[in-house]
């Protein structure tokens, strides 16, 4: 189990290399970063293999929690490692695999998000999200317009301003309780975070790490650098990262802070994100921005699914968030051959059926049509908040209400797609982008039929993952025995991994 | 495999076949032929298994914690009848010319047809389902395979699907929302469960399933205020999509409010729910509601100078009586409901045929630039004068019956006022069918129409068939009756005692058989008046004609047609507001404002003072 520790390091040690080997061979460099992602897919896939399901914690460097680098391995963090690598070798940007430079960018991005994925605790998940902005900020610049700087430059505010917060927030915890290790902190948190200074940590917390998952009010990077950065960076970004950001707010919520207040404030701010992203989607009058606006919008959906206390909120936000990771990217990379106002897509379904085909079934699938998974997602939301008090209930008005914004201003872009006054030739989208939005509504359809034990498994995963005990005693198994691997059968978890470049804390 | 996955997998079947078969040069007889099967498959349904239980579906689908199933019941064989009828008659009217002339015109003939397809199968499905998750399930895709078939002609049309389809969504959405109520209260989403569960609801609940399922259903039906969508959505389908639309679409709504308000809720606890400070109770707003429905859309209608627009409206206001007749809840009122939606979709179905193989053969509807071809067009003349007289509800059509009862339902009931809204109806319906056939088929032929040939056979069968049944049906509504009893029966409303003429029964009698008789015994005397006291009629050229001692030459204007009703439109003309429109507007308004200072939001200039202070605001409310 402890090779997983391999998918943070071996994207950074080829991330760091890359330059070097590009100046020597070129050819080496170009399929050096794949190769690495490839092997990190294949070696989740066999621990996914191998393992039982049961979470297992990890310590690195020897050094038992508290102390060291905990590494917590369970359904979820495995899922999101796999989407990772998964997500970034098909998000690779091949266009332009000559520049050594956002191909390290784009591995770093991998490495630090993996890493995110199965930290332990506060304070490397604070490294590894810092890791994420550094490499998204080169990403999301690297057309080098006057546009580009200036969406870079805001984000940069922002995501700096968020950093502040991020680590006031830290702060703040690690005054009241001692700790960083997530799991001390649950065993901690209903004695010492329950104050107001504990809940101001998880204000700043969450506005901290909600920039990358795209939270009001710290939100207003998000359409100018989805506008103007490549496709696939913003594919990434919005796919990817942004479910990065949410893991880390649910584990926050479910280990420390379940509390009410956090969740009305979740609520609320999730409820913000979807009125002021659908509303400003709808009046969007080019389809990267509307994109970017109803995205906010449903990031907000899923906040509010993770405001719902108990484990139907956390299954709902996660069936949210896959389905947003796998349609999110595929609208990105197709309206990247699209560019300009909604108005100049007149006809277009006439060169491209594919592509338009392809927009009118993830549209579809956005908006929740059944027996789309999309609408699965939504339902389960819908039945969530359905059996909550006055606030959720107006929550789930709004929801519902924004997906019928969703339904028109989709199908508007729909509409100029397949207009048939006018015969228009104009730009495709480049095939491997349209390949890979391909690969996804397969994907897609292909899911239709196993909703069912897709949702079971799913449930499974939102239960472990709400399972805040299960935390506490996997990573501090009972006294006396020694920490050992679930999975290994005896073999100890304490594997001293391979020397890592992160710092340590 | 029982009759019911026969069916379904038959519609299946089709949708199939058109997917695979765009090349086939007579896709559109196929087509038809597989309708004719659909409808043979659902006759030998209602044959085997009629008044008795339910016919199931051997599918069953757990997802969720929730089992799906199918099954049809009387209702749905009704309304299915209904379905597969107009999906038969429509794609008949469109297999010969008038398909061949689509698709010279640049029209996607392949994509109509495959459209009908999936509408008649969507439908299906949705009158099958077993529970309300599959309800669900079935409604979307009704709503969305109706967008497609309204989302095909060009731009204007597109617009029209555009509004639609967020009328729908919102409607959709309104429903989405009562099933979480509904998996709230009950526990699941089985049919039974609810039913099970309704006395032990609050009355907030209560309100909340009633409206959320009625605004569900009732944006489909077009029901005041959720109306504006629809005539314009369905006068800009491609021809027989519109006559199919026109006949059915529009009653899945209905189908959906007797199956929820009716058969799970119940109207006693719907009567139950009084509105504070007023003295209506919830079953007599919804009345209200379709009496609405009834008079303003059909007064609508009346100004309209385009005969699908006006049929449209039509549409709309009709619906209003079924609804009416639904809710009243006893055995002549319902039955009235129920059948006036089967009398309905056989007369407004050859209607619009009838007026688009006008627009066929001339290249327009608007009423204002026809007249005159009730010698060149014969047999769509007679089409529309049958329709128009089942849809004013005159004897001796089937249209008569069904207002008849309800009429009677609203008189035994003790409702004079919903009685004179449903008058007012009619009243306006006659007075715009009569605009409607005297503006395309009588005064003053236009002299570029001296030419114009009766529609193809192809077309003009089809509107004939439905026009024979629209006269039988009305002669011995006994037929209809007996299935419309066993929908009764389903659904837990009384039954109606009916013979083969009519109804007998102490709160009102009806034998058609004898009135449609008596009428004809009159024509026939006066037929036999007028050949035997010698017959002075004498046969002169349509366009020979005189006014005041003068001859007319045929370049002369004499036809009244524009501005119809000018003298009642001094009376009335003030009180057309437009407050939907305006209503509708203003909405559209505020989410465009509302849009442009969100998006002013996430383009400010300052993204870290701002920031400051929102942090700052929260720290407050942390504090406090």
């Amino acid at each position: 189990m402890s090779q997983i520790a391999l998918t943070i390091a071996l994207p950074f040690l080829a991330a760091f290399l890359l330059p070097v080997i590009g100046r020597v061979y070129e050819a080496l460099a170009r399929v050096l970063g794949p190769l690495v992602l490839l092997y990190c897919l294949w070696l989740v896939l066999q621990l996914w293999g191998t393992g039982d399901g049961h979470p297992v914690a990890l310590a690195m460097g020897g050094f038992r929690p508290p102390m060291g680098i905990t590494l917590y391995v369970d359904r979820l963090a495995l899922l999101f490692t796999l989407l990772v690598s998964l997500m970034t070798l098909l998000l690779w940007p091949w266009q332009r695999a000559a520049d050594s430079r956002e191909c390290a960018l784009t591995l770093l991005l991998a490495g630090s998000a993996s890493g995110l994925a199965l930290s332990g605790d506060l304070f490397n998940i604070y490294v590894f999200y810092e890791l994420v902005s550094v490499a998204s900020f080169g990403l999301v610049a690297v057309h080098r317009s006057g546009a580009a700087f200036v969406a870079t430059l805001r984000y940069l505010v922002i995501s700096g301003f968020g950093t502040v917060l991020a680590l006031t927030g830290i702060a703040l915890v690690y005054s009241q309780t001692g700790t960083l290790n997530l799991a001390q902190l649950a065993q901690l948190a209903p004695d010492l975070l329950a104050g107001p200074v504990g809940l101001a940590g998880f204000l700043f917390m969450l506005l901290g790490f909600g920039v990358k998952g795209e939270l009001f009010p710290v939100n207003t990077w998000v359409p100018e650098v989805y506008a103007t950065a490549p496709a696939r960076a913003s594919a990434l970004l919005a796919g990817l990262v942004s479910k990065l950001s949410l893991l880390v707010v649910l584990r926050l919520l479910v280990l420390l802070y379940q509390q009410e207040q956090a969740l009305q404030l979740l609520l609320l701010l999730g409820v913000l994100g979807v009125i002021s992203g659908e509303l400003a989607a709808w009046r969007a009058r080019d389809l990267k921005r509307m994109l970017a606006f109803s995205s906010i919008g449903q990031l907000g959906a899923m906040f509010i699914a993770f405001s719902i206390p108990g484990n139907a909120g956390l299954l709902a936000g996660l069936a949210l968030a896959l389905h947003h990771l796998l349609v999110k990217p595929a609208l990105f990379l197709l309206a990247a051959g699209w560019p300009g106002a909604v108005e100049r897509l007149r006809g277009l379904a006439r060169g491209g059926p594919l592509a338009a085909g392809l927009f009118v079934l993830l549209a579809l699938s956005l908006i929740g049509v059944p027996p789309l998974p999309g609408f699965w997602a939504k339902m389960l939301l819908v039945v969530g908040l359905a059996g909550q008090e006055s606030g959720y209930l107006l929550a789930l008005a709004v929801v519902l209400g924004a997906a019928v914004l969703e339904a028109s201003y989709l199908f508007r872009v729909v509409a100029q797609l397949y207009h048939r006054d006018e015969e228009a030739a104009r730009p495709r989208p480049y095939l491997l982008d349209l390949g890979s939005a391909a690969l996804a509504g397969a994907v897609l359809l292909s899911a239709v039929p196993f909703i069912s034990p897709l949702g079971d498994w799913l449930a499974g995963t939102a239960a472990q993952a709400g399972d805040r005990e299960g935390y506490i005693i996997t990573v501090f198994p009972a006294a006396g025995r020694p920490l050992y691997s679930a999975a290994g059968g005896g073999k100890p978890a304490l594997a001293a991994a391979g020397p890592l470049p992160e710092p340590k804390p | 495999m029982t009759a019911l996955d026969n069916l379904l997998l038959l519609a299946l079947l089709t949708v199939l076949l058109l997917l695979a078969g765009r090349r086939l040069s007579s896709l559109g007889w196929y087509l038809t032929i597989l309708f004719g099967a659909q409808f043979a498959g659902l006759l030998m349904m209602g044959a085997l298994g009629y008044g008795a239980p339910p016919v199931p579906s051997s599918l069953h689908i757990g997802v969720m914690g929730q089992v799906m199933q199918w099954r049809f019941d009387a209702l749905s064989w009704l309304f299915a009848l209904i379905t597969v009828g107009a999906g038969l008659t429509s794609s008949w009217y469109l297999a010969g010319d008038w398909g061949r002339h689509y698709r010279q015109r640049g029209g996607n003939l392949w994509l109509l047809q495959l459209a009908l397809a999936v509408n008649v199968f969507s439908m299906l499905l949705l009158l099958a389902s077993g529970d309300l998750l599959s309800l669900f399930i079935g409604w979307e895709l009704v709503s969305w395979s109706a967008f497609l078939l309204m989302a095909l002609n060009g731009a204007d049309a597109m617009r029209a699907a555009l509004r639609y389809i967020t009328y729908a969504m919102a409607g959709a959405m309104a429903m989405m929302a009562g099933l979480g109520l509904v998996l709230h209260t009950a526990g699941s989403l089985q049919y039974a469960d609810l039913a099970a569960a309704v006395p032990t609801l609050s009355s907030p609940q209560l309100w909340g399933l009633i409206l959320l399922f009625g605004m569900g259903f009732g944006v489909k039906m077009g029901l005041l205020p959720l109306h504006l969508w629809q005539a314009r959505a369905y006068s800009e389908t491609p021809g027989p999509g519109a006559s199919f639309l026109g006949a059915v679409s529009t009653r899945m709504g209905l189908w959906g409010l007797i199956l929820v308000l009716v058969q799970l809720v119940g109207l006693v606890p719907i009567a139950d729910l009084a509105i504070p400070y007023t003295f209506l109770d919830a079953r007599e707003l919804l009345m209200w509601v379709a009496a609405l429905t009834i008079i303003l859309p059909t007064y609508t209608a009346l100004r309209q100078n385009d005969a699908r627009m006006l049929l449209a409206w039509h549409g709309i206001g009709q619906g209003g009586y079924m609804l009416l007749g639904v809710l009243m809840g006893d055995a002549m009122g319902s039955a009235g409901g129920l059948m006036h939606a089967f009398n309905y979709a056989t007369y407004q179905a050859p209607l619009f045929m009838a007026v688009y193989a006008v627009r066929y053969r001339t290249g327009t509807s608007d009423l204002n630039r026809l007249g005159g071809l009730v010698t060149r067009m014969p047999l769509s003349f007679l089409v529309m004068l049958v329709g128009i007289i089942g849809l004013a509800g005159l004897p001796p059509m089937n249209g008569f019956v069904s207002k008849w009862l309800i009429y009677r339902g609203l008189i035994n009931d003790g409702q004079p006022l919903l009685f004179i809204a449903a008058v007012v109806g009619t009243f306006g319906t006659i007075l715009s069918v009569y605009k409607l056939i005297h503006n395309t088929f009588l005064g003053q032929l236009r002299l570029e129409h001296v030419e114009v040939r009766e529609a193809p056979w192809s077309m003009t069968v089809p509107m004939l068939l439905l026009s024979a049944v629209v006269f039988v049906t009305g002669y011995l509504p006994g037929l209809v009756l007996d299935w419309v009893a066993a929908a009764q029966q389903a659904v837990g409303l009384p039954v109606l005692v009916h013979t083969l003429g009519g109804v007998e029964s102490p709160l009102g009698s009806l034998d058609m058989i004898w009135v449609s008789s008596l009428m004809f015994a009159g024509f026939g005397i006066g037929a036999l008046l007028f050949y035997a006291g010698g017959n002075r009629s004498k046969a002169v050229h349509q366009l020979d004609n005189y006014a005041g001692g003068h001859f007319l030459s045929a370049d002369v204007r004499y036809q009244y047609s524009d501005h119809f009703y000018a003298g009642l439109m001094r009376h009335i003309g003030p009180l057309y507001r437009n407050s939907f429109q305006w209503l509708e507007g203003a909405l559209g308004t505020t989410v465009e404002t509302l849009g442009a200072a969100m998006r002013a939001f996430y383009r400010q200039h300052h993204p870290a003072i701002y920031l400051l202070a929102v942090t700052t605001a929260g720290l407050i409310w942390v504090i406090l």
